[in-house]
């Protein structure tokens, strides 16, 4: 048997695989990161809402996503309310910032994996550009903004950026349709697979959603989460001590088409690849959806009363379920703790017991490394927070 | 004599006879008397009793923000600048006590004159600035405390105009410039860090 | 420089937070037109090499035993320096080391491990750095203009701006009208949000985020990261001394400052007083 490193990088950051081969097959790969940045110490004994400031750099692909577990385990701590109106500002740019990483994962990361076009790129960047500009209407911009806080949000629109806001989303509708269209057909996927079989990348098979943020509903409980150390600078992450596999695919198996082809391609890269990207359709029809609700009168924020308490959320972020907890005594943070999505499905576990990318990638064949291993859309400095 | 100077003269007569008749008996006739100029000389230099009122309060506030820019630029501790400005005070109470007299009585319990012109600090805006920036840098240097500025500001003024007030009923039993070294003691206390 | 100077775009200690702001510009194809990519950590390019190249990008702070690429991040840095023309510190991590570690010319206020090459680099400060900041320094490189830069290295053209000018609530911080709270679209978020825009250098108001807002138009405080002191503590805080604010705005004494603001004070704008737009609820419409 064969032992080789590898470096994976372009996956906001860079993984480094122990690569166990036999002729070509892989036969078990350990992941290592080794970049840590000590964001949940740098918080410590600043202002709880320090924290909207410094969270969203965890990472600059997801952190909106950050931003809102944030607000969301602070509120949890001092019982905060919000209005409706607040609630549907923030699913809406929570939920465009998803698919904002979509876009940009599929045609950016993925795809050079197996086509080498850079027309694929600028269509990504000119989709996504568009789709930042949305949030930014609303959130004043992206990537890097603080507008959600405990309590609501900062903004204070009119109807005028609304109706701007509903005329967006449907020319945003349109346009991806020509990536993938409410049918789920895609012909840049198909292109995608024109030289790959679909079947490959099988993993565990186990689902988990804890989020419930947009249409998604939880399938599992967040006490039942359990950290353990690596031998590189990150830790495991294990549900009722199993490894699960988060994300699109997880939190969208019940819907009718991602269940057909599901029932045909089972858990393989061809079903996780276009349950990702089918989910594009399914937050924007929701949020169009959601925001004829809006209405302006009502209050933008709710100042929260301010207590010592803990607080911990769970949202889904592009990548799958992301929990923040904080502790909080006299308005200062006193300890923070942040398990992100690709935790879950990076962990390093052993051949018998291993996560899902490792599970993916045992017994096929090293061409398809790249690929399979990228189908997890990973977040290196996520997981390096 | 400059027109300037001729107006500052005006106002320190009409200064004297507000303390002496009070502000409302007291006439544009009766200054122009007092300065041995004709009424309608005297609206050459200010169109109405509300308007020498209004810049008889710009003008103490200036001198006063002058004599407090002089000691905030001062290398001294805050503390030894509340006592420079407590002796200020106390000092120009003895020595022009109508000054201290036309603020209490005529500025402060007759706001109604001042509504046009002279709303909020506009008018001593001169004199709260200079005690705006004695307490910043207090409590940048870290010798004050960090408090909300009326909270400091009433303490400061309005404990040092009382005393100024009570030496003018002749209520308190020592002279008031004995009255310095406690008073600024008192303050400092009050307000240090 | 070359018809197409040659780039290598290369993330330390970060987030990678300035590629995803460039990946905004909204003409992009013609960054690709005009420059060539020999390595970008995100976007796809050939394997990573050391090798010479005309203007070095640098994302991310720097950091010891920071592993980058299968190299040490610091010493990987020092080699590509030796191999550039020109250095983009890009982004306030790599300009003065922001939340993650050090910056390449400055360490917070001291020299930074690269002071003495400070010559080749341009500091294009932000959290993130603005698509435009970015695309305006690589076209003036590129057309071999000289750009004008302050005292930390930054870019006048961008950097003589504060983010103060152009907002939005301008008015109310004439009037001094605070807003009272947050989420509202009335009221100066200086006095007690902890808005850092009239001393912070940068141009966010005036060419505005992904084309459209600002933090501060969406009523979120600016929290002057462009600035060596990004992210000072509370940062949703206006600190002040004595109900006096620490920081005033650039270029006035603070005498000057407090004299025009209490005179502001005194004097009411009532139309700022009142909401701009008074809101009925639909259900109450629907009564009447």
């Amino acid at each position: 048997m064969k032992i080789n490193k590898k470096i994976i990088n372009k996956i906001e950051g860079e993984a480094t695989l122990k690569i166990y081969e036999e002729k070509d097959i892989i036969d078990f790969v350990e992941i290592e990161f080794w970049q840590y940045r000590g964001i949940e110490k740098y918080l410590q004994n600043r202002h709880y809402m320090d924290a909207l400031v410094i969270n969203p750099r965890v990472c600059g692909i997801c952190g909106h996503s950050h931003l809102l577990a944030t607000a969301k385990a602070i509120e949890n701590a001092f019982g905060a309310k919000i209005t409706q109106k607040a609630k549907i500002l923030r699913e809406i740019t929570t939920g465009l910032e998803i698919i904002q990483n979509h876009i940009k994962w599929f045609y950016i990361t993925l795809f050079p994996t197996q086509i080498k076009d850079r027309s694929f790129t600028l269509k990504a960047l000119r989709l996504s550009s568009f789709i930042s500009k949305i949030i930014a209407l609303i959130s004043g911009q992206f990537p890097h903004n603080s507008y959600i806080i405990p309590g609501g949000v900062t903004c204070d629109l009119t109807n005028l950026e609304i109706f701007k806001l509903e005329d967006m989303l449907k020319m945003l509708m349109d346009e991806i349709q020509a990536v993938i269209d409410k049918d789920g057909n895609s012909r840049d996927l198909e292109k995608f697979f024109e030289n790959l079989p679909k079947n490959i990348g099988k993993s565990l098979n186990r689902f988990l959603v804890l989020g419930d943020n947009l249409f998604f509903s939880k399938n599992g409980k967040t006490e039942k989460i359990k950290e353990e150390k690596t031998t590189s600078l990150y830790s495991n992450v294990l549900y009722e001590d199993k490894f699960y596999e988060v994300g699109p695919l997880a939190r969208n198996i019940n819907n009718s088409l991602v269940k057909k082809i599901y029932e045909k391609y089972e858990d393989s890269i061809y079903t996780r690849i276009f349950a990702r990207l089918y989910e594009i359709n399914l937050i924007i029809e929701y949020l169009l959806e959601n925001i004829k609700n809006i209405d302006v009168c009502e209050p933008s924020y709710i100042k929260p009363v301010v207590n010592n308490a803990s607080g911990i959320s769970v949202i889904e972020a592009p990548r799958g379920s992301l929990i923040h907890k904080v502790e909080i005594k006299d308005e200062k943070i006193k300890s923070y703790e942040i398990i992100v999505p690709t935790q879950f499905n990076l962990s390093n576990g052993t051949k018998e017991n291993p996560s899902a990318a490792q599970a993916a990638l045992m017994s096929e064949r090293k061409e398809y490394l790249d690929t399979i291993f990228k189908c997890f859309d990973i977040c290196a400095v996520c997981v390096t927070h | 004599m400059s027109k300037e100077e001729k107006k500052e003269q005006i106002m320190k007569t009409a200064l004297s006879l507000f303390a002496k008749q009070g502000f409302y008996s007291t006439t544009i006739a009766d200054i122009a008397r007092e300065m041995g100029m004709s009424v309608g000389n005297m609206y050459n230099y200010f169109p109405s009793k509300e308007s020498l009122a209004k810049e008889l309060l710009i003008y103490t506030s200036k001198k006063f923000g002058d004599e407090i820019r002089k000691i905030n630029e001062m290398d001294i501790s805050s503390k030894e600048k509340i006592k420079k400005i407590v002796e200020l005070y106390f000092k120009k109470a003895v020595e022009e006590p109508e000054l201290v007299d036309y603020f209490m009585r005529v500025y402060l319990s007759n706001k109604e004159i001042f509504n046009n012109g002279c709303e909020g600090m506009l008018c001593v805006s001169a004199f709260v600035t200079e005690i705006m920036i004695f307490f910043e840098e207090g409590v940048r240097k870290k010798e004050l405390k960090n408090q909300d500025f009326f909270a400091a500001f009433g303490l400061f003024m309005g404990y040092i105009g009382g005393l100024a007030f009570l030496n003018r009923e002749n209520i308190l039993g020592k002279p008031l410039e004995e009255y310095i070294e406690p008073v600024s003691e008192n303050i400092y206390n009050a307000l240090k860090a | 420089m070359r018809l197409k100077p040659k780039i290598i775009w290369i993330d330390g200690v970060g987030c990678n937070g300035c590629s995803h702001s460039f990946f905004n510009y909204p003409e992009i194809s013609s960054f690709f037109e005009n420059f060539e990519l020999l390595y970008h950590p995100l976007l796809d390019s050939d394997e990573f090499n050391v090798q010479n190249c005309d203007i070095l990008i640098i994302e991310g702070a720097l950091k010891s035993n920071f592993s980058r690429l299968g190299k040490d991040l610091n010493s990987l840095i020092s080699e590509l320096f030796l191999k550039a023309k020109k250095i983009i510190a890009l982004g306030t991590c790599a300009v003065y080391g922001g939340i993650f570690g050090k910056g390449l010319v400055f360490d917070k206020n001291e020299k930074g491990k690269f002071y003495k090459c400070r010559d080749r680099v341009i500091n294009i400060p932000g959290c993130p750095s603005h698509p435009e900041w970015i695309m305006y320094v690589l076209n003036m490189i590129k057309n071999d203009k000289k750009i004008a830069l302050d005292e930390f290295n930054r870019p006048v053209e961008i950097f003589s701006y504060t983010s103060h000018m152009g907002c939005t609530r301008n008015e109310y911080f004439e009037w001094k009208i605070d807003a009272q709270d947050f989420g509202s679209k009335e009221g100066c978020l200086f006095y007690y949000q902890g808005c850092q825009g009239p001393f912070t250098h940068s141009s966010c108001n005036k060419i505005l985020w992904n084309e459209v807002n600002s933090k501060p138009r969406a009523g979120t405080p600016c929290f002057g990261c462009t600035e060596v002191s990004f992210p000072k503590k509370d940062l949703f805080k206006t600190e002040t001394f004595m109900g006096i604010p620490a920081n005033i705005p650039l270029g006035v004494s603070k005498r000057a400052y407090l004299t025009i603001s209490g005179i502001a004070k005194s004097l009411t704008n009532e139309r700022l007083t009142k909401k701009l737009i008074e809101c009925e609820n639909e259900d109450k419409q629907k009564d009447n």
